[in-house]
């Protein structure tokens, strides 16, 4: 058992952990199950909170600021990563009705 | 207290996940994602990331979910239709995804941290102060590179979402 003293009682980072993979889990679901791709858009932004939510639990347990610096850094990535998708998918849905990830299918090889 | 508050939260945002995999409308999909931002911002208070916690909360539930409920209202309320044309897809999505749970758990189990090399000041840990000194010094670098990265998609999506033949 390791964690930490958070305002007189003791968390454990395992729980946080665990916490981020199972919304990580979730959002793989989502990105693999659903048709939509605005869903899929949304399902990797889950992905993405997960991550920076191992990244402050271990700035935490390790008393160290980097990772919480990392987090804001994969914030920023994942806002113009939003931006850029949603861009396209406007884009997208201007010229034709793709209500199936599968009807974009014309830049495979 | 600070272990109720945890699985409190912690369920808020796993309901809100499986609300963003199973909703139907993609409308309700992004409300149940300010669900699990505003349950992981209160997690990352309790991991003392009080500067995390307020970006959490604007960046990402006022932001960013206010541009995806803004192209959901463009394009329209599009149902889902649940009929794939991928016959195993579910199937193997489902084992696959259990394999990755199975070895996140398994990375999990007797796993030892290790302790930190030198004890921070936690009255200052993570506080706006902390975070810009970080920004500023030993991030610096990394920091320009974002205002780049956020410059080239501004550019990106104005260019993107202009009009047919405007080449103004």
């Amino acid at each position: 058992m390791s964690g930490f003293d958070a305002g007189g009682s003791q968390l454990d980072t395992s729980w946080f952990l665990l916490l981020a993979a199972v919304l990580f889990i979730l959002g793989t679901i989502g990105v693999l199950i659903r048709r939509n791709p605005l869903v899929i858009l949304i399902c990797i932004e889950l992905m993405l909170n997960a991550a920076n939510l191992t990244l402050v639990a271990f700035s935490r347990q390790l008393q160290n600021l980097d990772g919480q610096l990392f987090a804001l850094m994969s914030m920023t990535v994942a806002a113009a990563e939003a931006v850029v998708g949603l861009a396209i998918l406007v884009d997208i849905f201007r010229h034709r009705d793709a209500e199936d990830i599968d009807d974009l299918s014309e830049l495979k090889g | 207290m600070a272990i109720a508050i945890f699985f409190i939260a912690a369920a808020m945002a796993v309901a809100g996940g499986i609300g963003v995999v199973s909703f139907r409308q993609p409308i309700r999909s992004v409300l149940s994602l300010v669900v699990v931002m505003i349950a992981l911002s209160v997690l990352f208070l309790l991991l003392s990331a009080q500067f995390i916690f307020v970006a959490q909360i604007i960046v990402y539930a006022g932001a960013v979910m206010v541009l995806f409920l803004f192209v959901i209202a463009l394009l329209g309320p599009a149902k889902e239709i649940a009929k794939s044309r991928l016959r195993f897809q579910a199937s193997l999505s489902a084992l696959f995804v259990l394999a990755l749970f199975g070895l996140l758990w398994a990375m999990l189990q007797g796993v030892t941290y290790r302790q930190p090399d030198k004890t921070a000041d936690m009255s200052i840990f993570g506080t706006v102060q902390s975070i810009g000194l970080g920004l500023f010094t030993k991030f610096l670098y990394p920091f320009e590179l974002t205002s780049l990265l956020l410059l080239v998609a501004a550019i990106g999506a104005i260019y993107l979402s202009r009009k047919e033949g405007d080449d103004r």
